[in-house]
């Protein structure tokens, strides 16, 4: 037993430093009135700050947002990714390079390609196609009210590198079932559609779980996606920027942290739920 | 089985085209950008590229170019990309051998040791990827001056490794314990010690998993941009991502699309080279045993 804790305890530790021990200092943080702007120390505000934010519009705009977010581009990437895992299933003539094609959007660095990405969509003065994209935008935006360019290269993004993820990652799912047991479906049902839910589906639970989860953690997180295709300048409001502005820009880190810290408890209930369906099936066998 | 019509056949070509066009295009077009010279960036067709230059990555290379006109050197900075290229490389790879090591230990406990309430561990660790990482960095940074990290590269070895731990120790643990036991009895009646048994049988035979814990973990940690840029400040620390965030973009748009694909390209080789084992480890972990 004592080798098994020593063999968990770099991780563990790791884990503490970089992330157990911040949260807390949020949470704690979250419960008082800490900004560089007031005087002596922090003091303790209880819980305020939540108190603040659930009379606040704002945060609730953003809250809107965040969470539309995360579930149309949950939705896009799994019906992508299903997609993509389908059709490289079956073997054709030049699958290998569809995979590989398909494999790219994740397997591009998405610090650089986000980049890319924000000057493709809004680029920079001199090149030829600035024209073009500036007409976009300005019709989009006109179309669907401001920012909606923006949030429509966020959005695409996400998708774009996310849908290739969940195809690869469902593709190992397909793999994983005996080929017998899609044959035994061809002759049992001849829809395509009903068989797709009755037997794909079900195969593929823990791959779909899986990939829900991590699609919605990334798509709450992020952050940095976001501030780098709108460059900064917030035109729509996701939790995780509204946070990041109250602490860097406003100084309250106590509403920050209260801020960022408000999906958790959501993110952990849909945890909670999907674990049943990704936990590892060893239980029976231990 | 039955060959299949002309018009279903034509059907797959069709979504196969569509699915690769949309994958690609848009890195088709960032490589098209870094070929092109400023003048046919202005005024060439923006789909592609008449006469391919590889000015913009020779620039990347030259140290010090040499002075470049007036108003050029006023407004325009040298970079110093061969050593953000270096440190970039040697951080990728630091973070993913720290991440392995550290997750292969943690998943062998938790698969094959298995203490008490092993399930739950393996659970709290996994839930840490709730934790959002918005505004992380304020208390994290009080814990890089405490380690005396601050703007030292070796920060991020210490953070990456936890982005993609929680993944590759699910993942890692699921395989361990699914292999049979039988496999490295064996070994300890002939009279191996349990180290020497995972040595020698246990980490060959994982190979595919670690494959996809590994490129799992590259991939991951070359997403990120945030902490590469909050954490290191000087400019001879910096990695590309960070370094390419402090570019002046509407001057040296270019050189920037060049250097995000002489960034990519290793990347994306050493997961090219790895693609198929990726996959099959994914499949192993997930599966294989139950």
């Amino acid at each position: 037993m004592v080798t098994a804790y020593l063999l968990l305890a770099p991780a563990v530790l790791l884990l503490v430093v970089v992330l157990a021990y911040p949260v807390g200092w949020e949470a704690w943080i979250s419960l008082t009135n800490l900004s560089p702007l007031n005087d002596g120390g922090a003091v303790f505000v209880g819980l305020d700050n939540y108190r603040r934010l659930a009379g606040d519009a704002d945060f609730w705009r953003a809250a809107v947002v965040t969470v539309a977010f995360a579930a149309l581009t949950t939705l896009a990437k799994l019906a992508l990714g299903v997609a993509f895992a389908l059709l490289l299933a079956r073997p054709f003539r030049g699958r290998a390079l569809v995979f590989l094609a398909v494999f790219l959007p994740w397997a591009y660095p998405a610090s650089v390609s986000v980049i890319g990405w924000y000057w493709t969509l809004s680029p920079p003065i001199p090149t030829a196609y600035s024209a073009f994209m500036g007409h976009l935008k300005i019709s989009v935006d006109h179309a669907l009210g401001t920012g909606a360019w923006s949030f429509l290269a966020v959005t695409l993004f996400n998708i774009w590198r996310g849908s290739s993820f969940i195809g690869v990652f469902l593709l190992a799912g397909i793999n994983a079932v005996p080929p017998e047991l899609f044959e035994c479906a061809l002759l049992e049902c001849r829809s395509a559609w009903r068989r797709f839910w009755l037997v794909t589906v079900p195969l593929l639970r823990p791959f779909l779980a899986l990939a829900v989860f991590l699609s919605l953690t990334t798509a709450f997180a992020d952050l940095a996606n976001v501030w780098l295709l709108t460059a900064g300048r917030v035109v729509f409001p996701v939790i995780g920027t509204h946070a990041y502005w109250l602490a860097i820009k406003a100084g309250e880190f106590g509403a920050a942290s209260a801020l960022s810290l408000v999906l958790v408890p959501f993110l952990l209930a849909v945890l909670a739920l999907l674990f049943k369906a990704f936990d590892p099936p060893d239980e029976a066998r231990a | 089985m039955s060959p299949r019509p002309w018009w279903r056949r034509l059907g797959h070509a069709g979504l196969v085209l569509v699915a690769v066009v949309y994958c690609v295009f848009p890195i088709y077009f960032m490589l098209v950008q870094s070929l092109k010279s400023a003048q046919e960036d202005v005024f060439g067709n923006p789909l592609i590229v008449t006469r391919p230059t590889l000015e913009n990555f020779e620039e990347l290379f030259e140290r010090k170019s040499e002075p470049r006109n007036f108003v050029g050197r006023a407004l325009r900075r040298d970079y110093p990309f061969v050593v953000w290229l270096q440190n970039t490389l040697v951080i990728f790879g630091g973070s993913v051998a720290v991440t392995l090591a550290v997750g292969v230990a943690a998943a062998y406990a938790l698969g094959r040791l298995r203490p008490p309430g092993f399930r739950w561990w393996r659970r709290a660790i996994f839930a840490t990827y709730v934790v959002p990482h918005t505004i992380l960095f304020v208390p994290l940074y009080q814990v890089v001056i405490r380690l005396q990290l601050d703007d030292n590269p070796l920060v991020l070895l210490l953070v990456y490794p936890t982005m993609a731990l929680p993944f590759c120790v699910w993942i890692l643990s699921a395989y361990f314990g699914n292999l049979p036991r039988e496999i490295e009895e064996s070994a300890l009646v002939e009279g191996a010690s349990r180290a020497a048994a995972f040595y020698r049988i246990v980490l060959p035979m994982s190979r595919p998993v670690l494959i996809a814990a590994g490129i799992f973990t590259l991939g991951t940690i070359a997403s990120d941009f945030m902490i590469a840029s909050v954490f290191l400040l000087s400019e001879h620390n910096q990695t590309i991502p960070a370094g390419l965030a402090t570019m002046e973009v509407a001057l040296d748009e270019l050189l920037a699309v060049a250097g995000i694909n002489l960034m990519a390209i290793p990347v994306v080789l050493v997961c090219a080279l790895f693609a198929r084992g990726y996959v099959r480890g994914l499949t192993a972990a997930m599966v294989e045993g139950s």
